[in-house]
């Protein structure tokens, strides 16, 4: 049996590599003595595949995966266990049987929705923000460097910027997005954050959080989940 | 509290290398109420997290403490640099992991000594802990700093430093220890006369306060006697031994580490102790009697942590597992049980007989990762005088058995410098290399296989260590190993012999570390302000800074690692009781230089080394007895 698994990393587990993630969720379906369906071969690996990466430090609330079982069991019984089972830095949230293996997550994934928060250093008033960020997006391209094992490139993002918002909440700079993801181009976005840095010139702190509100599968203009 | 927790998760974490190292909810993580125990400690590893979380001693005592619910322990290692930097710019102090409590806090810190080269790490973090470095400087309102662990054989380096050391094996004292802190405090309104504090503790067995005892030197500042003042309990404090180890306390549900760590499985650990008698060992000394766990509690001890960790693998942890009664049916019973659920089995260290590598061969289905063995020595005579009891003919055998069962990786690892090495021992270290080498070709053109062979030869400098036949020699001078390095690296000229050497400044400081006496803590203290930590570490280690500190305080260190000693010298460590007597290890120390062989009492008669006699202990073995039918 194949299920489909919606997780969060809490703010516990926000400093979880891609590689710890995948270490641990391996932990927690053995500690829930779930029957892991592995790959053939002298060194067998479980059958877990994982939605898009989640950035080290980046909170969520929508993370997908999909595991193989080698038995059929109640997904009831499954999600009691596993939540037993779960370290304080990742929650399980729902579980779905898929039919058939389909695509893959990775294949099919190619937006995310983020929330950045950072404190400002200055005041700032809503309408000046408007015009920051009506700005950026009307800007024919918006080109960032970005380092690479062979060195900086640049790139342009713009296609990658599907929505973007702005508000002021205590002091705090609140941006919601909707970028690009997966194996077609990512957005990053500390990238769009920077950008509305540097096109208002607005004085802010250098702590932030970012949160993943979901990753989405676009088929513009239509949006839906993975779910 | 809380805005500390805020600036170390949002501003500092964000920034540094490996974050993960400071989080600390992995699973199975104990947190405590910090108000309603009646004893707060802090265990303390001098190196960074991923070394510490893979240390055995920290899962026992770790979890013995917290299962008592009047005591709390919480765990800190070493900050990395970047770390450090980013604490002590806005002066925060180091905190344990599980509360974010500074050090200062704790009523009772205790660092684990695993190696010499961790010394620095330890005034350091007491510094960036905000807490005075040495003993005497901490009044009532600082935390009692005690030390363990195998470097605790030759506490006195430390000497200045820690208030008290706990002598041999810590599960079996620590909360003895912690039942007097605890009535010491409950008298006092919570509070502590440190003085008095360790007045008491000194009393328990296995407890030695180095400000108890005072060296005293003769006019050419050699060692003259080691005095207990009056406030000594006893003249000479000995270690403390389980004595049942089925019924020693093992941690069943350890916590599990969100990032890899060193030994990233479960460690079942199935004996305490070695008898082979390796004369350069001071693990094999020091940890003596042999006492075996039975299968029974150890396959039980695995269906718990299987479960409760979700670790793919099982590590059959001790000092020399091969020679474990029962390796073989242990072995074949988990892989029974567990080869379904595809959680591998693994044996850390192997003997040099075919016993073993047949063992690893059934175990070890992915022939990736190669087999290593250790001869220690290139020939016959210097085997012998070091009593490793390994054969060429053995050696060669397993190599064979090991490249016919498919493995193309051989690790092989040496010692450099022991006593009465000539170049001809070096010599045979490339020789057993290009004879293992020339087995492998032999055997894959036979097989018709071409995978790339790769010998790897590590060579080790020796280092003469406390509490071991070896203990009065010299070590070779700097110069000496470097130019015997050399040689060897010479005589390897093949490119699928990869020749793998350590630096030989280290191992001088570790001779000097290992065999000197309390004058080294002002070289400590040196070095450290000179800016030395992580030592064990080559892009952090300082060899000029550490020469400029014993050049501060006036100590020569060649004179300490590199001069040998008589029997009538008297010892930094004379009033350290681990059980082996002086006249044994004497007495093998004769031997070693006869290149007489001593036999294990493991699986003969006992050679009578004290142990057993001195501390009213036995070894202990599963087949023995009644124990006979488990097996
Ligand atoms: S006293 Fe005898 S039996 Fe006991 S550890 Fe020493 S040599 Fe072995």
């Amino acid at each position: 049996m194949i299920v489909r698994i919606k997780y969060s990393k809490t703010a516990a587990g926000r400093f979880l590599s891609h590689l710890d993630l995948l270490r641990t969720f391996e932990r927690i379906f053995r500690r829930a003595g779930l029957p892991l369906a592995f790959s053939e071969g002298f060194n067998p690996h479980p059958k877990i595949s994982y939605g898009s990466a989640l950035a080290v430090g980046v909170t969520s609330d929508g993370e997908y995966l999909d595991v193989e079982f080698t038995e059929e069991l109640p997904l009831t019984d499954m999600m009691k266990r596993l939540k037993e089972v779960s370290p304080p830095g990742l929650e399980v949230l729902e579980l779905r049987s898929l039919d058939t293996r389909g695509k893959s997550l990775t294949a099919v994934i190619n937006m995310a929705r983020y929330c950045v928060r950072v404190p400002l250093r200055q005041a700032l008033s809503q309408s000046r923000l408007d015009e920051v960020i009506s700005r950026v997006i009307s800007e024919p391209e918006l080109i960032i460097d970005r380092e690479r094992k062979t060195g900086k490139t640049e790139i342009d993002i713009k296609k990658g910027i599907y929505a973007l918002e702005g508000c002021i909440q205590e002091g705090m700079l609140v941006l919601e997005m909707d970028v690009q993801t997966g194996s077609e181009g990512n957005v990053r976005p500390e990238e769009i954050l920077e950008l509305i840095r540097k096109f208002g010139n607005i004085d802010m702190e250098e702590s932030l959080r970012i949160h993943r509100q979901g990753l989405y599968i676009r088929d513009n203009p239509l949006v839906r989940s993975p779910w | 509290m809380v805005d500390v927790c805020q600036i170390i998760e949002n501003e500092i974490l964000p920034k540094v290398t490996k974050p993960l190292r400071y989080v600390g909810n992995e699973y199975n993580v104990i947190k405590k109420d910090w108000t309603s125990v009646k004893l707060r400690s802090l265990f303390a590893f001098p190196d960074i997290y991923e070394v510490g979380m893979s240390h055995l001693g920290l899962r026992i005592l770790y979890h013995l403490v917290n299962e008592q619910p009047e005591y709390l322990m919480e765990r800190v290692f070493a900050p990395w640099p970047d770390m450090e930097e980013a604490l002590r710019k806005r002066n925060i102090p180091l905190f344990g992991l599980e509360s974010y409590h500074p050090m200062c806090e704790y009523d009772c810190i205790g660092f684990t000594l695993q190696y010499e080269m961790s010394y620095t790490n330890i005034l350091n973090m007491l510094d960036i802990g905000q807490i005075p470095l040495k003993s005497a400087d901490r009044g009532d309102d600082f935390p009692l700093v005690i030390a363990g662990g195998p470097c605790a054989s030759n506490p006195e380096p430390l000497a200045d430093y820690i208030d008290l050391f706990v002598l041999g094996e810590g599960e079996e004292v620590i909360l003895e220890i912690f039942r007097s802190m605890a009535a010491h405090r409950g008298k006092r309104g919570g509070r502590q006369d440190k003085p008095a504090l360790i007045q008491e503790l000194a009393s328990i067995e296995g407890i030695y306060v180095p400000a108890f005892y005072e060296p005293v030197y003769d006019e050419r500042n050699r060692l003259k006697k080691i005095v207990p003042k009056e406030k000594a309990v006893t003249p000479r404090v000995s270690k403390r031994v389980l004595r049942d180890f089925d019924k020693a306390y093992f941690p069943t549900e350890p916590i599990v580490p969100y990032m890899e760590v060193i030994h990233d499985r479960i460690m079942l650990e199935v004996q305490r102790g070695c008898s082979r008698g390796c004369r350069f060992c001071q693990a094999g000394m020091i940890y003596r009697p042999v006492r075996e766990r039975s299968p029974e509690v150890l396959l039980e001890q695995a269906d718990r942590l299987a479960f409760e960790t979700g670790y793919n693998e099982i590590s059959l942890t001790s000092l020399s597992t091969s020679d474990y009664s029962c390796v073989e049916p242990l072995i074949k019973e988990l892989l029974e049980r567990y080869s379904k659920q595809k959680i591998g089995i693994s044996l850390p260290s192997l003997r040099v007989d075919s016993f073993s590598v047949n063992l690893a061969a059934e175990i070890q289905r992915v022939r990736k990762t190669g087999l290593t063995f250790a001869p220690e020595a290139g020939t016959q005579r210097l085997r012998d005088v070091i009593n490793k009891g390994v054969t060429e003919e053995n050696l060669i055998e397993v190599a064979s058995v090991a490249f016919e069962a498919g493995w193309n990786q051989i690790k092989l690892y040496f010692m450099m410098g022991l006593p009465t090495e000539t170049m001809e021992d070096l010599d045979g270290i490339a020789d057993l290399a290009y004879k293992v080498l020339r087995k492998g070709s032999e055997i894959q053109k036979r097989q018709g296989r071409s995978k790339q062979l790769k010998i790897t030869v590590s060579v080790a400098s020796f280092v003469p260590k406390a509490h071991t036949p070896f203990q009065w020699e010299a070590q070779d001078t700097r110069e000496l190993l470097r130019t015997k390095q050399q040689y060897l690296k010479d005589k390897i000229r093949d490119r699928r012999i990869v020749y793998n050497y350590h630096e030989s400044e280290v191992s001088f400081l570790e001779a000097v570390f290992a065999k000197g006496g309390r004058e080294l803590g002002q070289v400590l203290h040196a070095a450290w302000q000179r800016g030395c930590k992580f030592d064990g570490w080559s892009e952090h280690f300082l060899y000029t800074a550490w020469i400029q500190a014993f050049a501060d305080v006036g100590i020569d260190p060649a004179a300490i690692a590199n001069q040998a000693g008589s029997f009538e010298d008297v010892l930094p460590w004379e009033h350290i009781d681990f059980g082996i007597s002086k006249e044994y290890l004497w007495q093998e120390r004769q031997r070693a230089y006869e290149a007489a062989k001593t036999g294990d009492c493991r699986f003969g008669a006992c050679s009578a080394c004290g142990v057993c006699q001195g501390l009213d202990v036995e070894t202990v073995l599963i087949l023995e007895g009644e124990k006979l039918n488990d097996c």
